[in-house]
C-alpha cells in the first residue's frame, strides 16, 4: 500500500489524533506545572447548568454559554471529581495513543485499576461529559463509545483507518443485515456511493423490512436504523453523509412526540450535547410519521399518555418548536391526543409503508 | 343437704397456690427471680446499715450431667449486719414476716419474695434451707429448716452456732431451675445491678465454671434514705383503716419489750400470776398505769388470757362498731375472733383507746405535709369534724375522709427525702468504669411526685469508646434494680423512642447507651411482674426533660466531634488523591519525573489555619 495511496483517510484521522493529544498534553503540563510550583492544580470546565445552555440560531443548535466553573483541587467536596477528570484525560491518553477503543461501562471498571473510585456508572458517564466539555470534543474522538449501536445499509464504500484494517475498504451493501455503526465505522473514510439520499428510520424491525423491499436500490438511497434516539456515532456518521457525500438526509419516525423530537436532535442536536459541535444535520428533513398523517392515511392509532402530553407542553417551550412543521404537527398531536407507530401501516399490507407512503413523502420532502 | 365447708388457707399456703405472681411461674423464671430476691435482700440490708456490700452468688447444679431443668444450688452471701439469731427462724421460715413494711425507698417490697423463693425450692426438691447469719463478727448461727406450708411455721432441723471472722448472712437453697434459659437473664442481671450499685462488689459464680466479677468503684455509699409519714396523696382508704388502727392501738404489738412494760407497771416483773391475779392486781394499780399498758390489760380481760398465752397470739383487729376482737393464734395457726360484750367493765377503756386521736391531730402527726392551719382547713374541705375521734369513723366517713386526701390540691409536694437516688458522681464514676466511653454526661432532675408519692429521675448517657455500634442500649433501674422484661411497654423507651435523635445528631447504630434510673417509694409498675414502668404523666414529663438536657449536651459533643472528624477526613483526602492526581499528570504531560506535590501537602496545615 502506497503512502499517497492510504493518506487521504489516514492524515485526516491522524490530524484529529494529534491535536488531540497536544490539548491532552497541554492540559497535563499545566497540572504538572501548578504542582511543581506547589500550587493546587485546577481545571477550568464550561458550565453545562440550564442556565447556561442557548440556542444558537445561526449554528441551528444548542451550545454552550460563557460561564465556566472553576475545578480545584484545594477544594476538598471537589478533589474527588477533580481526580476523577485528571484520571480519565490520562485514561483517554493511552486509548488514543494504543489506538485502542473502550466503552462507557468499560470506563468504570477501567477506573479501578487505578485506585479512583466512581460510585456508579452515571458518575463516570458524567466525568466524561466533564471532559468532552473541557476538551471540547465528543467522547468518541478519545476512543469512548456507549454501548447502544445502530445500523447503516446501501451502497457506500468505506476505508478503515483502525490498527490492523488500514486501507481495507468495504461496501455497505455487502451484508444484508446491515453494518454496526461502531468506533471503527466512525473513523472510517466515507468513499464512494451511487446513493442520492440517505433515509434514518428510528426502528430496526422497519430497516430490515427497507432492505427486503430493496429501498436501498428503488430509491437510491442509504438506509440508517438510528435504534430510537440516534446514538452521537449515527448522528456524525448522517453529518458525514451529508457533508462529504453532498447527500440529503431524510427522516422517518413514529408518530409521535417522541419520534418527532428524534428528528429533531438528528437536526439540530441536543441540549445534552450542547458542549460538541460536528453532530447535527442542520439541512435534514422530517418526513413522518406527522400527526397530519394519522388522519390523512386513516392509521391505526393509540391514545397518548400523561407523558406524552406533558412532554408536548415541554418541546413547546423549545425555540426550535416555534415553525413550520415542527410547531403545527406538535398543535395537532396536542389536538388529537393520539399518536401511530410506523408499524401501523402493515394494517394495510405489509408493503404498503414502502409502496405508497414512502414515494409520497419523499416527493413532499423535495417541497420542505 | 350437703353442707359447704369454708377452711382458712394461712399465707404461706396461699403463696403456694398463687407462686405464679411473684414470678415463680417455670424453672427459668423462677431460677432468676430467686437470684434477685436473694441478691437484692443482701444488697437492701448493707444499704440500711451504712456498709459498702460484698455480694457473693453462686450457683451450681446438683448433678451437673442432668438435662435442665434441674435441681440447683443457690447460695447468696453478704457482709450485712446480719440477722439476731432467735429471728432466722421466723424471718426465713414464714411468709409475711418482713421488716420492710415502713415507708422508704427499698428494693423489695416486705420481704415477700426470700420466703417465696425458700418455699418454690422446698416444694421443687423437698430440701431444706439454710441460712447462716452472724451480727457480731464472732459467732455464725447455722439454720437448717423446712417451712410447714399448712401452719405457715418454720420446722428447725438444725441449729448450730460456730466460730466466725466476718459478719453477714449466708442463704442456700435447693430449687428446680434451667440455667441454659436463664443464664444470660441472671448474667445481665448481675451486670446491670454492677451498674447502678457502683459502690458494691458483686461476684458471681455460674454452674458452668465461670466468674463473673464487678468490683467496687466508688468508695463512698449514697445517704441511705429515711423513713418518712405518707403523703396525703399517696393513701387509700385501706392504708388509712391501717393507719388508724395504729394510732389507736398504740399496743397492738405484743412483743417481749411490751410484755415487759405491762409485768413492770403491774409489779410483776419477777413473779408471774394467773389471770385472776394479773386482772385484779390491774384493777388496784388501775389509775397509775399507762395508756398501752391499761389497753393490753383490757385485751388479756377480754381473751381471758395469762402472759403466757398472750404472747403466743397477734392482735388483728379489734372492730368496735361490731363488737368483735381478732387474733391469730402461732400455736393453732388459725384467726380467731371474739364478741366484745358491752357488759365488760374494760370495754369503755378499749373503745376510748380505740376511738383513738382527733381527726386534726391524726392528720398532722401522721401526715407529712400537713401542719395544724393545714389540718383544719382541710377538715372544712372534707366536711368532717376536726375534733371527731378518727376511731369512731364510720365507713362511709373513712371513705369520704380517702377521698378528699386525693382531691385536696393545697398540699405541698411529697418530702423526697425518703428518696435514695444514687447520685451523680456514683453514676457518672460507674458508667465511665462500664463503658470506658468517648462521652459522657449524667443528671439527676430535683425531685418530683405522682399521686403522693415522690420520686427522681436520673439518667445517664455515654457515646463511643467500648460501647458497640448497633441498636441505641437503654438500662432501665427502678430503685436500683435492673428491668429486663417486657422492655416494650415501658416508659423509658416510650421516651427515648419518641425522641427526634437527627435533632441532636445521633445517627442510626450510633454507639449510644442511656442509663436511666427512678426511684420511688413506689413504683408505678405495669404488670405483676414488675418490669415496665408505667407512663405516668409526671414521670414521662421529667424522664423527657433529663432526657432533653442529656441529649442537648451529647448534641455539642457530637458538633465538635463532628468537625475534628471532617478535619481528619480532610487531610487523608488530600493525601490519598494529590499522589493520583501527580501521577496521571506526569503521564499526561510526557514527563519522566512527578511533580513535588509534597509542597503542597504541607501547606495544607496552613489552608486549614486559614480557613478556620
Amino acid at each position: 500500500m502506497s503512502k499517497s495511496k492510504s493518506s487521504k483517510a489516514e492524515k485526516v484521522a491522524t490530524a484529529k489524533r494529534d491535536s488531540l493529544l497536544g490539548l491532552l498534553k497541554s492540559q497535563g503540563a499545566q497540572i504538572y506545572n501548578d504542582l511543581d510550583k506547589g500550587k493546587f492544580p485546577q481545571f477550568s470546565v464550561p458550565s453545562r447548568s440550564v442556565s447556561n445552555i442557548v440556542y444558537d440560531k445561526k449554528l441551528r443548535q444548542y451550545v454552550l454559554g460563557n460561564t465556566a466553573s472553576l475545578r480545584s483541587s484545594r477544594n476538598m467536596s471537589q478533589l474527588r471529581s477533580f481526580t476523577q477528570l485528571m484520571w480519565l484525560a490520562f485514561f483517554a491518553n493511552r486509548l488514543v495513543h494504543e489506538k485502542k477503543s473502550s466503552t462507557l461501562r468499560d470506563v468504570y471498571y477501567s477506573s479501578q485499576a487505578f485506585e479512583v473510585e466512581f460510585e456508579d456508572q452515571p458518575e463516570s458517564d458524567n466525568i466524561i461529559v466533564d471532559l468532552e466539555a473541557v476538551l471540547a470534543r465528543p467522547r468518541e474522538d478519545f476512543h469512548i463509545f456507549p454501548e447502544e449501536r445502530s445500523s447503516v445499509f446501501g451502497d457506500l464504500t468505506i476505508e478503515y483507518t483502525v490498527p490492523g484494517y488500514e486501507g481495507k475498504r468495504t461496501n455497505l451493501s455487502d451484508h444484508p443485515d446491515g453494518y454496526l455503526i461502531g468506533p471503527s465505522l466512525s473513523s472510517a473514510e466515507l468513499v464512494d456511493t451511487s446513493a442520492e439520499l440517505v433515509i434514518a428510520i428510528e426502528k430496526g424491525g422497519l430497516f430490515t423490512r427497507f432492505i427486503e423491499e430493496k429501498v436501498d436500490k428503488k430509491f437510491k438511497a442509504i438506509i440508517v436504523d438510528t435504534a430510537g434516539q440516534a446514538p452521537r456515532a449515527t448522528r456524525y456518521l448522517l453529518k458525514r453523509l451529508h457533508e462529504q457525500m453532498k447527500l440529503p438526509v431524510v427522516i422517518l419516525t413514529d408518530g409521535d412526540v417522541y419520534g418527532e423530537h428524534i428528528a429533531m436532535v438528528i437536526k439540530s442536536g441536543s441540549a445534552n450535547a450542547a458542549h460538541l459541535r460536528e453532530l447535527t444535520v442542520p439541512d435534514a428533513k422530517w418526513v413522518g410519521v406527522w400527526a397530519s398523517d394519522i388522519e390523512k392515511y386513516k392509521l391505526p392509532t393509540i391514545p397518548m399518555t400523561e407523558s406524552d402530553i406533558k412532554r408536548i407542553y415541554d418541546l413547546q417551550k423549545d425555540p426550535r418548536y416555534q415553525e413550520g412543521i415542527w410547531k403545527t404537527e406538535l398543535e395537532i398531536f396536542l389536538k388529537i391526543k393520539r399518536k401511530a407507530e410506523l408499524e401501523a401501516f402493515s394494517k394495510y399490507g405489509l408493503t404498503n409503508i414502502t409502496d405508497i407512503y414512502l414515494p409520497q413523502k419523499l416527493e413532499l420532502a423535495k417541497s420542505l | 343437704m350437703s353442707k359447704e365447708v369454708f377452711n382458712q388457707i394461712s399465707p404461706s399456703e396461699f403463696f403456694y397456690r398463687n407462686r405464679d405472681l411473684a414470678g415463680f411461674s417455670n424453672p427459668t423464671r423462677s431460677l432468676y427471680t430467686a437470684v434477685r430476691e436473694f441478691v437484692e435482700n443482701g444488697l437492701d440490708a448493707c444499704d440500711q446499715q451504712g456498709i459498702l456490700p460484698d455480694i457473693h452468688l453462686r450457683i451450681e447444679a446438683m448433678d451437673p450431667e442432668k438435662p435442665d431443668p434441674k435441681p440447683y444450688i443457690l447460695t447468696v452471701k453478704d457482709n450485712g449486719p446480719g440477722m439476731d439469731s432467735k429471728q432466722i427462724p421466723l424471718a426465713f421460715g414464714t411468709v409475711l414476716y418482713g421488716s420492710k413494711f415502713g415507708l422508704k425507698q427499698a428494693r423489695g417490697m416486705f420481704g415477700l419474695g426470700a420466703t417465696m423463693a425458700i418455699l418454690y425450692g422446698q416444694i421443687t426438691t423437698n430440701k431444706p434451707v439454710t441460712v447462716s447469719s452472724s451480727v457480731d463478727g464472732k459467732t455464725m448461727h447455722e439454720y437448717t429448716m423446712m417451712l410447714d406450708i399448712q401452719k405457715n411455721k418454720p420446722v428447725i432441723m438444725k441449729h448450730k452456732p460456730t466460730d466466725t471472722a466476718k459478719k453477714g448472712l449466708n442463704v442456700s437453697i435447693t430449687l428446680d431451675g434451667d440455667y441454659s434459659k436463664a443464664g444470660s437473664k441472671i448474667r445481665d442481671y448481675v451486670y446491670q445491678t454492677s451498674l447502678i450499685t457502683p459502690y458494691a462488689t458483686i461476684t458471681f459464680d455460674d454452674p458452668k465454671g465461670e466468674k463473673f466479677q464487678y468490683k467496687r468503684i466508688v468508695d463512698t455509699m449514697p445517704p441511705a434514705p429515711t423513713i418518712i409519714r405518707p403523703h396525703p396523696h399517696g393513701v387509700d382508704v385501706e392504708t388509712i383503716r391501717r393507719m388508724i388502727a395504729d394510732t389507736h392501738y398504740q399496743v397492738p404489738v405484743l412483743d417481749n419489750a411490751m410484755i415487759e412494760k405491762v409485768k413492770k407497771e403491774l409489779g410483776l416483773s419477777k413473779k408471774n400470776l394467773n389471770f385472776e391475779g394479773i386482772m385484779a392486781r390491774a384493777e388496784k394499780k388501775w389509775s397509775s398505769l399507762s395508756r398501752p399498758v391499761r389497753v393490753i390489760v383490757a385485751v388479756m380481760s377480754f381473751l381471758n388470757m395469762d402472759f403466757d398465752k398472750i404472747m403466743k397470739i397477734r392482735l388483728e383487729d379489734i372492730d368496735l362498731i361490731h363488737k368483735r376482737l381478732s387474733y391469730y393464734d402461732f400455736g393453732d395457726a388459725k384467726l380467731v375472733t371474739l364478741e366484745m360484750p358491752k357488759s365488760n367493765p374494760y370495754y369503755k377503756q378499749l373503745a376510748n383507746t380505740v376511738q383513738g386521736d382527733s381527726l386534726i391531730t391524726f392528720l398532722t402527726k401522721r401526715f407529712q405535709r400537713i401542719g395544724q392551719a393545714t389540718a383544719i382547713k382541710f377538715s372544712e374541705f372534707a366536711n368532717l369534724k376536726a375534733e371527731k375521734r378518727i376511731g369512731s369513723f364510720t365507713n362511709e366517713e373513712l371513705v369520704q375522709l380517702s377521698d378528699s386526701l386525693q382531691k385536696y390540691e393545697d398540699f405541698l409536694t411529697p418530702d423526697p427525702s425518703c428518696l435514695a437516688p444514687l447520685g451523680e458522681e456514683p453514676l457518672r464514676k460507674g458508667m465511665l468504669q462500664f463503658f470506658k466511653p468517648d462521652f459522657l454526661e449524667v443528671y439527676q432532675r430535683s425531685a418530683s411526685a405522682y399521686s403522693g408519692f415522690p420520686f427522681v429521675i436520673e439518667m445517664g448517657i455515654a457515646y463511643g469508646g467500648n460501647i458497640p455500634p448497633g441498636k441505641m442500649t437503654v438500662y432501665r433501674f427502678a430503685n436500683r434494680i435492673p428491668l429486663l422484661y417486657d422492655e416494650g411497654s415501658d416508659v423509658v423507651l416510650k421516651v427515648v423512642n419518641e425522641t427526634d435523635w437527627n435533632r441532636y445528631k445521633v445517627k442510626n447504630e450510633s454507639p449510644v447507651v442511656i442509663v436511666s434510673h427512678i426511684c420511688s417509694t413506689r413504683i408505678p409498675y405495669k404488670t405483676v411482674g414488675k418490669e415496665n414502668v408505667a407512663d405516668r404523666e409526671e414521670i414521662e414529663k421529667e424522664l423527657r426533660l433529663a432526657l432533653q438536657y442529656l441529649s442537648r449536651k451529647l448534641a455539642t459533643y457530637m458538633s465538635k466531634r463532628g468537625l475534628a472528624e471532617i478535619e481528619k477526613k480532610r487531610a487523608n483526602l488530600y493525601l490519598k488523591y494529590l499522589p493520583l492526581i501527580a501521577q496521571f499528570s506526569t503521564e499526561l504531560a510526557g514527563k519522566n519525573k512527578e511533580p513535588d506535590y509534597k509542597k503542597v501537602i504541607k501547606d495544607l496545615n496552613n489552608v486549614q489555619v486559614e480557613e478556620q
